[in-house]
């Protein structure tokens, strides 16, 4: 039994971060700031769990979307010769990446109990193969190794794991929802990495007292009697499930007028942020709140918020000086734009 | 996204076209910052080029058994002889072999295909923030290309527009713009054999290359395929000083020479003009080649250079002083030779790794006990008929082949200061805190980590706990007590201490300890003879290994009363030893810099 999504306490700039990137994968991956015991890995395991099913190809290993852009070398195969893909529905995962993680285990490579049994080659499916269209959740990322780190981010930039390693020859998709979490006490990622996630949200220990007491009731229920917690959210949680379903289909008709647009790029331009990926984000995470929030329209709420979520971690600041100053700017900057 | 619909870069183009229509070109390098766009602007390569002509990827995973091809299992067990299958260079023969992050590639993995003599051309992106490549690899590329995120804000808009349009299928054809680009490429190609080079444009192409200081005849030639694919491009037979001169930024970017006078780089840009009006839309921006948009192609093909070369972006002879809280100043350092050399041998300090972690490189013979079991299987796959296999495959000892893993390994770096009520501590905290800075802002490449320790009054502490956050170190080590007796005996037990923890969790790692004293240790731990406790613990430090110390001695020479024992540390460590009165954060940056690059 998982914690109810909708049963979390606060720390809701982390939970609509969330919510948009299953609405719009495109959105890019979240990062999460923070000290440890703030629900973190709690959220993105409830919100998976809620998520309905999704089709995918039977008995694929690698998760291909039958009607994906993208297919494995195995269902490229199978559908060039019998002309179409089985299907099954399966549920959305989170997969965890550990620390120690080698590059085999990563990106897969040759099954070599097949090989020795068969004298056959066969690729044997690394976690990149498993988070496809899944989430794959990195706890402290800063903390991953730097080749490994290069290599995710390698398959992450075009959502496709090519292989050449070991005798083999594959490729699949390696399209995932990146959430990693660090705490920055114990060292920066590198810029790139940090460019590489679309949004990043900072929790902290919540100090409001009887939120703290409603966190530790919710919590000894759902100990004491799991099924009858979750059956109690049970309303909420179907309302935001379609919440989110329907975010999904109005995603492509909400509007981009040029307007919107360009009051994007008079922020990041403000802020003098280099490369388009600022730009793109927010316009992204922008249109996926305007969805959320049942609206047709991009307005002004709904840019200022995806700011504070896509420009967090990319904001120009010198080396010296704390985050928090940064938000402040923006702060200011964003009133501006309102007006 | 497609070639057609990419917005602006227009120089990335013209450098992707003029390698469609002729290979000789050599292929691109784009050197730019993240989220610029470089990578789709490579890629976008693929379709220019049409069938025939492969477009092989080498991944960043790749190891060399698949670079140079390795026996096929299943054709080598039925046959039972060794069937090869081709590697990834012969695979992109006759067409381009695409590396991303190119910088990133382990350098055994660039030494195979720089090395390797197929007729195929590379496309490679690279971030310089990511690290640096052997100019000797860079030179491979026929062109060199910086690639810029667009500023204007119009620019910008269609670039957000570009990737929010759905995916269109390379195969749906209808694309009318990447049709145009492919005929105009087409025909351009079978008019190739036709263009003239006169004499006179000849001897000024290569006065052109003389005057730059380019080293080698590669550029002469790369320059002579790429005048002659624009002119054809064009759609002129004839090449012109003015072709020469449109191409020359694209193929000598990342040739000249590094320490070259700016005299000579504001002549060029003086020089370099597009060719003339008629040719209209297809010359390159014609039109609004205004005087700002040379400047900055000028500005940034510097970039490119000194980034390529790990030159940092300030130039060398202007270092920068940030102002930094109102205690310390720090610098950021431009050690060029120092930089330069590293270059030459890799980025980081590798090293052979003793562990079953780091990256398989390729497979060897020597017993490690760390087999490679897909190179045993395809070195017993030929034999298995022989042997009579039924089902599983037999496998004897001679056929056993382990694997060679490489492994970055980090420094550390770990600073033991001397936070004594003696003289000038303040100013060594204020000197030393700067080097932690100097040393931190410039470790996003090589990722070192720095620790510092203070010893005063009874006692040693990790002041800052190993760390590759300037962030933490600024916050950690903004307030630091000072004054009060001098326990260095404590220090170096501390010192001790942490390198054995970090040495638990990563044994990769290197240490250099430099101890900052004036050698005046007062204070015992244990009781004994504080002379005979330092050397204890000097005894203790020398039997760590991967470690390396630097001993500064910050004693005030000039008095009488000298005790030099600081340089008693330092050979009883086997340590460098620096004597300075004045003691400077980058004059200790430098030594530490010298002393990792030896490490």
């Amino acid at each position: 039994m998982i914690f109810p999504f909708t049963a979390i306490v606060g720390q809701d700039e982390m939970k609509t971060a969330l919510i948009l990137n299953v609405i719009d994968p495109a959105v890019g991956g979240l990062l999460i700031m923070g000290e440890k015991g703030t629900a973190k890995s709690t959220a993105v395991r409830a919100l998976a769990e809620l998520l309905p099913e999704t089709e995918a190809v039977k008995g694929c290993p690698f998760n291909c979307d039958p009607d994906g852009r993208v297919l494995c070398t195995d269902c490229r195969e199978r559908l060039q010769t019998e002309g179409c893909l089985d299907r099954e529905r399966r549920r959305m995962r989170v997969v965890e990446l550990p620390l120690g993680i080698t590059e085999d285990r990563l990106v897969g490579t040759l099954d070599i109990e097949h090989a020795l049994q068969k004298g056959e080659k066969r690729f044997e499916p690394g976690i990149l193969a498993d988070a496809n269209r899944n989430f794959l959740y990195v706890d402290e990322v800063n903390l991953l190794e730097d080749h490994i780190v290069d290599l995710l981010l390698d398959s992450a930039a075009m959502g496709v794991n090519t292989v050449e390693r070991e005798g083999v020859s594959f490729t699949h998709p390696a399209g995932f929802i990146l959430v990693g979490t660090m705490n920055p006490e114990e060292g920066d990622l590198r810029p790139q990495l940090l460019d590489r996630f679309g949004l990043c949200v900072q929790v902290l220990s919540i100090m409001d007292k009887s939120a703290r007491v409603e966190i530790l009731k919710r919590k000894a229920a759902f100990d004491a009697e799991p099924r009858t917690f979750v059956e109690s959210r049970r309303k909420e949680q179907a309302e935001l499930v379609e919440r989110i379903v329907a975010a999904k289909t109005r995603l492509k008709t909400v509007a981009l007028p040029d307007d919107v647009l360009e009051k994007i790029v008079g922020v990041t331009a403000a802020l003098n942020l280099d490369g388009h990926r600022a730009d793109i984000v927010m316009m992204k995470g922008a249109r996926a709140l305007a969805a959320f929030r049942g609206k047709e329209k991009i307005e002004h709420s709904d840019i200022a918020d995806a700011a504070r979520l896509a420009l967090n971690h990319r904001m120009k600041r010198l080396p010296f000086e704390e985050t928090g100053r940064g938000r402040e700017k923006l702060q200011s900057l964003l009133a501006e734009f309102s007006a | 996204m497609t070639f057609s619909s990419i917005v602006g870069q227009e120089d990335a183009k013209l450098a992707l076209i003029l390698n469609a229509i002729d290979p000789r070109c050599g292929g691109v390098l784009f050197v730019g910052e993240k989220g610029s766009g470089k990578s789709t602007l490579a890629r976008s390569f693929a379709e220019l080029t049409g069938e025939g002509r492969p477009f092989v990827e080498l991944p960043l995973n790749a190891t060399e058994d698949a670079v140079l091809g390795d026996a096929d299992l299943e054709n080598t067990l039925i046959t039972g002889t060794e069937f090869r299958r081709p590697g990834l260079l012969e695979r992109a023969a006759g067409g381009t072999l695409y590396i991303d992050d190119v910088n990133l590639l382990l350098p055994e993995i660039i030494a195979l295909v720089s090395k390797g003599q197929t007729d195929c051309i590379l496309m490679a992106t690279m971030n310089p923030e990511e690290g640096a490549l052997s100019s000797h690899f860079v030179d491979r590329f026929g062109m060199c290309v910086p690639v810029e995120a667009l500023k204007e804000a119009p620019k910008r808009v269609a670039v957000m527009r570009q990737a929010m349009e759905p995916v269109r299928s390379c195969l749906s054809g209808s694309d009318d713009g990447l049709a145009d680009s492919r005929e105009k490429i087409e025909s351009a190609r079978k008019r190739l054999g036709r263009v003239a080079v006169p004499a006179d444009v000849l001897d000024y192409l290569v006065r052109r290359c003389m005057e730059n200081l380019v080293s080698g005849h590669r550029a002469d030639i790369r320059l002579f395929y790429a005048a002659r694919a624009y002119a054809v491009y064009l759609g002129t037979e004839t090449v012109t000083e003015a072709h020469v001169d449109a191409v020359l930024p694209l193929v000598l970017a990342h040739r000249r020479r590094v320490f070259q006078e700016p005299e000579a780089r504001q002549d060029l840009s003086n020089r370099e003009a597009p060719p003339d009006g008629k040719n209209g839309k297809d010359s390159r921006d014609a039109g609004n080649g205004s005087e700002t948009q040379q400047e900055s192609k000028e500005q940034s093909s510097r970039l490119v250079r000194d980034e390529l070369y790990g030159v940092p972006r300030e130039s060398a002879a202007a270092e920068e002083v940030f102002g930094v809280g109102e205690d310390f100043k720090i610098r950021r350092l431009t050690f060029r030779k120092d930089r330069m050399n590293r270059t030459m041998s890799g980025r980081r300090t590798k090293t052979g790794s003793r562990g079953k972690r780091g990256r398989h490189v390729k497979s060897i013979l020597r017993d490690n006990n760390d087999i490679a079991v897909d190179a045993t299987i395809r070195a017993a796959a030929p034999f298995q008929k022989l042997r009579g296999r039924k089902g599983m495959l037999i496998i004897r000892d001679e056929d056993l082949r382990y694997k060679q893993r490489e492994k970055r390994m980090g420094h550390l770096i770990v600073f033991v200061v001397d936070g004594s009520g003696s003289m000038g501590v303040s100013r060594r905290m204020i000197e030393t805190k700067g080097a932690v800075q100097s040393l931190l802002m410039d470790c996003y490449q090589k990722r070192e980590m720095v620790a510092m320790i203070v010893f005063r009054k009874d006692r040693a502490e990790t002041v800052l706990p190993p760390t590759a956050s300037v962030e933490t170190a600024s916050k950690r080590l903004r307030e630091i007590p000072v004054g009060g007796k001098t326990p260095l005996a404590a220090g170096l037990l501390e010192t001790f201490n942490l390198i054995r923890r970090v040495r638990i969790k990563s044994e990769e790692t290197r240490f250099l300890v430099v101890v900052i004293t004036d050698g005046r240790a007062n204070h015992s731990l244990s009781g004994v003879p504080v002379r005979e406790e330092i050397k204890k613990m000097t005894e203790m430090l020398r039997s760590l290994p991967a470690t390396d110390y630097v001993v500064v001695d910050t004693e005030d020479k000039t008095k009488i009363i000298r005790t030099d024992f600081a340089r008693e540390i330092s050979s009883a460590l086997e340590g460098d030893y620096y004597r300075i009165d004045d003691l400077k954060a980058d004059y200790l940056t430098a030594v530490i810099r010298k002393k990792t690059m030896s490490m």
